[in-house]
């Protein structure tokens, strides 16, 4: 048999094979097999070239093993009927599991050869005298393990012996081997024992008489004789063994064979348990724990003569170093699963025991090392180290207070640094700038020294939050506000433009603060007042940098949050063009507006401007251009409506009357009113006002600029307070100079206070209360909105949860009061949306 | 507010006499607003304003920012209008007028 192994090693070896040619050479093989079988045994292999041989063919057998299988088995059976039954398999097995171990090379080869010989000889179970065999047996074994040489020969037929004893007749006789080995195993070892302790006594206090040293080679040689026994008894592991063993489906399901023999099963689980779960437990018995606990009350002596030494930082200092010198301790005489007990060990004593005198010391750490203190950057490298040394413990809440100093002192901070001194007009740089460093110096500082821990991370983002969003008892915050007059001022045109790039850096930052503030919606509405002001006055710095604010915005915020604005911005877009069209449109049509005439047209609905449509009667020199565009609007969209928003509209005058051109740039109404004096150089008031249409209060409005400015002259009551009588009169004064050329009316009382969200709704002048109630309108419709989503998706919810999710709903647009909530939660009952869940208390269902 | 550009070509047409005119108009900027011509401002199939997107566009535009005229209006014989996107899904299953119960038949279309 081992012949045709080889022979086939050849083969494939003197062929270079691959595996296709398999088929070649297996006639061949199995042509040779009869041949080759009878060959005598040992002495015709040179043994030292099987291991490399085997080595070579290893990666090829998977794919060869079929292939092999069949060339075997037909050789065998033509060769060797009688003998065929209880051979193949072995035959088969040693062939393929010396493919698996080949690496080890010289054992399994040896393995190989045995079976071959046993083979040889005979497979055929036989009578076995179980003493005369065992007696040679152990005095090989005996040999094996104690690693001295054993001849080739006796070797394999012990080999054989193995097998022959396990496969005995009348009854096999595996059994009674494993017993014998197993006595003979101990006595082995408790020889071995003798020999360790030599003539000292474990209670010895002598550590150099090398007790370890040779308890170690004791170990060694032991488990390599082990080792090799266990190739000897291959047979017996592989056949007997094995079939003893239960298996993992066994011992979860059990089996019949398994019941039979409870205590065997139990004593496997009990040594496969110690092998799988506390392979050291020996180990940590006799060395860690005694270890541990002499290092913990050197530990807790050690603290508490620190803490005695000096202060925190001192204490924090040596603490840290005790640590690393202990965890380079256990690495280097400690198995390495252990360090993480080393460590836990060392934290208790160092520095959970004293984690009250730690924490004493946060607040002024964190003070000093944040403002301008001369120890600043020592007071850091202090918190850095109560960091590390609080790290591990933060599961037990260690860290929390060292979180809630930072907390505080962003806080404290960023509240002294709203409230420093500062210029009125300049209050939104103040609050921005304010926030910006505030939010700078701790991301910087919570990043070098917390390494940028997300709970650091947290407490500083619910500081800023609580510094942007404070508000003095009845007011509102003012952070909105102040922002989006940050914004206004920066995408202004301004005389002074710094560049580009430097207000893109603000505006970048200004979104920053922008996350932090929870009145979104305000913002908003500021936000889009200043930005129509803006685009219809067109006084925008840069469209691209108002067109990325917006998406700055939109990302933050998202589609909805900046819809408005969006839509305001491609009114702008749109009207450009619409204006050339509309030039082009006279061209074709030889007409002309006798002015210059630019408009914007804009969406109804996106753009707040409230609903002052105040009528007006428009002089001719305006009418002309207007009704001209009318019709060219009507021509080119259908179903359209077009109003004209004359509150808005401004023209340049020039006046001829006077020594010097003045150009006076004025709303529509003012430029009508001045037209009227065409003709005439004085009028009543009451009369220019009903020329013109308007009504008491954009008269008086419109009209005092033009007074104040010495335009027109008025004599009596020309606007017409109180009663509405204006029974005065106007007169245009002739000798109107002034030292400019250019007079700018409309800033005078431009309506840019005009309010209300969507167009219709709201007018007059609207200011801050006003300001807010709008919001609360909104934001209760929000709400409703948010809750029947919500219930119509969950059907039936709970009270607290449904306030979780309109919360979280909410809060990309702002931050929602309970009492609101359940202010809606009441009307959407009221208006049969929900109801309470019959027979409880707190839960909601959806009516459909 | 920006007529820069006009003070170069008429400067100095003004000589001290009696003008005939005693102002010019040299710019005018107008604003005015756009919207829908509808008797209700409200879209009765999906409850919006007709001046913003339906309901359905609303959730789509998400993706795209810009095109708002892509949701236009629509008024039946009846002179009841809706969004154009509404009434192309109400006709699927009713060709009549939400609000009228009139057959439906297209009179014009906001553009």
């Amino acid at each position: 048999m081992k012949s045709i192994t080889l022979l086939f090693v050849y083969c494939v070896l003197s062929q270079h094979i691959n595996p296709l040619s398999a088929g070649v050479y297996v006639p061949s093989l199995a042509a040779a097999a009869p041949l080759v079988l009878p060959a005598p045994p040992p002495t015709y292999f040179d043994d030292a070239c099987v291991p490399a041989a085997l080595q070579a063919v290893a990666p090829l057998l998977p794919t060869l093993a079929p292939a092999l299988a069949t060339t075997i088995s037909t050789s065998i059976a033509a060769a060797l009927p009688p003998l065929l039954e209880s051979a193949l398999p072995l035959v088969l097995t040693s062939v393929l599991t010396a493919a698996g171990p080949l690496l080890e090379a010289a054992a399994p080869c040896c393995n190989c050869i045995c079976i071959q010989y046993s083979l040889m000889m005979s497979l055929k179970p036989r009578n076995v005298d179980f003493q005369e065999t065992w007696a040679n047996l152990k005095e090989t074994v005996a040999g094996v393990v104690g690693l001295r040489s054993v001849e080739r020969s006796v070797w394999n037929t012990r080999f054989s012996d193995v097998y022959a004893l396990c496969v005995a007749q009348p009854e096999p006789l595996a059994d009674k081997l494993y017993d014998e080995t197993r006595n003979f195993l101990e006595e082995h070892v408790s020889g071995l024992l003798q020999r360790v302790k030599s003539n000292t006594s474990l209670e010895s206090t002598d550590y150099t008489d090398g007790l370890l040293s040779r308890y170690v080679s004791a170990w060694r040689e032991y488990s390599q004789g082990v080792a090799y026994l266990n190739s000897l008894y291959s047979y017996l592991n592989l056949q007997h063994v094995k079939r003893q063993k239960v298996s993992d489906a066994e011992i979860i399901y059990g089996s019949a064979a398994t019941v039979s023999c409870a205590e065997h099963d139990a004593r496997q689980l009990e040594v496969r348990n110690f092998r799988v779960r506390s392979p050291l437990a020996l180990y940590q018995q006799l060395v860690l724990e005694p270890y541990l606990s002499a290092a913990a009350s050197h530990h807790a002596r050690f603290a508490a003569a620190l803490l005695q030494q000096g202060d925190i930082s001192h204490y924090m200092k040596h603490v840290l170093e005790g640590l690393e010198k202990e965890i380079s301790l256990g690495h280097r005489f400690l198995h390495l699963s252990s360090l993480e007990a080393v460590r836990g060990c060392y934290e208790r004593a160092a520095v959970a025991a004293h984690l009250p005198a730690l924490h004493a010391d946060i607040e002024r750490l964190l003070r000093e090392a944040c403002e301008d203190h001369p120890h600043a950057e020592q007071r850091r490298n202090d918190l850095r180290r109560m960091y590390t040394l609080l790290k591990p413990l933060s599961g037990q809440g260690a860290l929390k207070p060292l979180i809630e100093a930072a907390h505080a002192q962003a806080a404290r901070e960023g509240h002294a640094l709203l409230d420093a001194k500062h210029n009125k007009d300049e209050a939104h740089t103040h609050f921005v700038n304010a926030m910006l460093s505030l939010h700078g110096k701790y991301s910087k500082l919570f990043a070098e020294v917390f390494g940028g821990a997300q709970a650091f991370v947290g407490a500083l983002d619910k500081a800023c939050s609580a510094v942007v969003n404070s508000r003095g008892a009845n007011e509102s915050s003012r952070a909105p506000e102040l922002l989006a007059r940050y914004c206004d001022c920066l995408l202004r045109k301004r005389s002074s433009a710094g560049s580009d790039t430097d207000t893109d850096d603000k505006l970048a930052a200004a979104i920053v603060v922008f996350k932090y503030v929870d009145d979104k919606d305000v913002f908003q509405k500021y936000y889009a007042r200043a930005l129509a002001r803006r685009l219809i006055h067109q006084l925008s710095a840069s469209m691209e940098q108002e067109e990325a604010m917006i998406n700055r915005l939109k990302a933050a915020c998202g589609y909805e949050f900046t819809n408005k604005l969006h839509r305001m911005f491609t009114d702008v877009a749109v009207s450009a063009d619409l204006n050339a069209k509309f030039q082009q449109h006279l061209r074709d049509n030889n007409l002309s507006t006798n002015t210059g005439f630019f408009i914007q047209v804009l969406q109804a609905g996106a753009w707040p401007l409230g609903g002052a449509m105040a009528p007006l009667a428009p002089p001719l020199q305006l009418e002309r251009p207007a009704r001209l565009f009318e019709q060219f609007y009507r021509a080119s969209f259908s179903g359209r409506r077009l109003a004209w928003l004359h509150h808005l509209c401004t023209g340049e005058l020039r006046t001829r009357y006077t020594p010097r051109v003045y150009h006076l740039a004025a709303t529509t109404p003012q430029c009508a009113l001045l037209l009227c004096f065409e003709t005439v150089d004085s009028a009543p008031a009451k009369e220019l006002r009903d020329t013109l249409q308007l009504n008491n209060e954009t008269w008086g409005r419109h009209l005092k600029p033009l007074i104040e400015a010495g335009l027109l002259t008025a004599e009596g009551d020309v606007e017409g307070e109180g009663e509405g009588q204006c029974e005065g009169t106007l007169t245009l004064n002739l000798n109107f100079s002034c030292k400019r050329t250019k007079v700018r009316l409309t800033c005078a009382n431009a309506p840019n206070q005009q309010g209300g969200s969507g167009g219709g709704s709201g007018s007059g002048s609207v200011n801050e209360g006003n300001e807010c109630v709008h919001c609360d309108d909104d934001r209760k419709m929000y709400l409703q909105a948010a809750i029947v989503r919500i219930m119509k998706q969950r059907k039936v919810l709970r009270h607290t949860e449904l306030i979780q999710e309109v919360v979280s709903q909410a809060r990309s647009s702002f931050a929602p009061s309970v009492a609101m909530i359940k202010k809606c939660i009441e009307a959407l009952i009221d208006k049969q949306y929900l109801e309470r869940a019959v027979g409880t208390l707190d839960t909601y269902s959806y009516l459909a | 507010m920006s007529g820069e550009d006009c003070d170069t070509l008429d400067r100095g047409d003004n000589d001290g006499q009696k003008p005939d005119k005693m102002f010019t108009l040299k710019k005018w900027n107008a604003v005015a607003m756009w919207s829908w011509d509808v008797e209700c401002d409200t879209c009765a199939i999906c409850r919006v304003q007709v001046m913003d997107a339906c309901l359905r566009c609303q959730g789509e535009s998400k993706k795209d920012s810009y095109g708002k005229q892509d949701c236009v209006v629509v008024w039946g014989e009846c002179n009841h209008s809706f969004h154009f996107c509404c009434m192309s899904l109400w006709v699927k299953q009713n060709n009549r007028c939400p609000l009228c119960q009139q057959e439906w038949s297209i009179q014009r279309m906001g553009k």
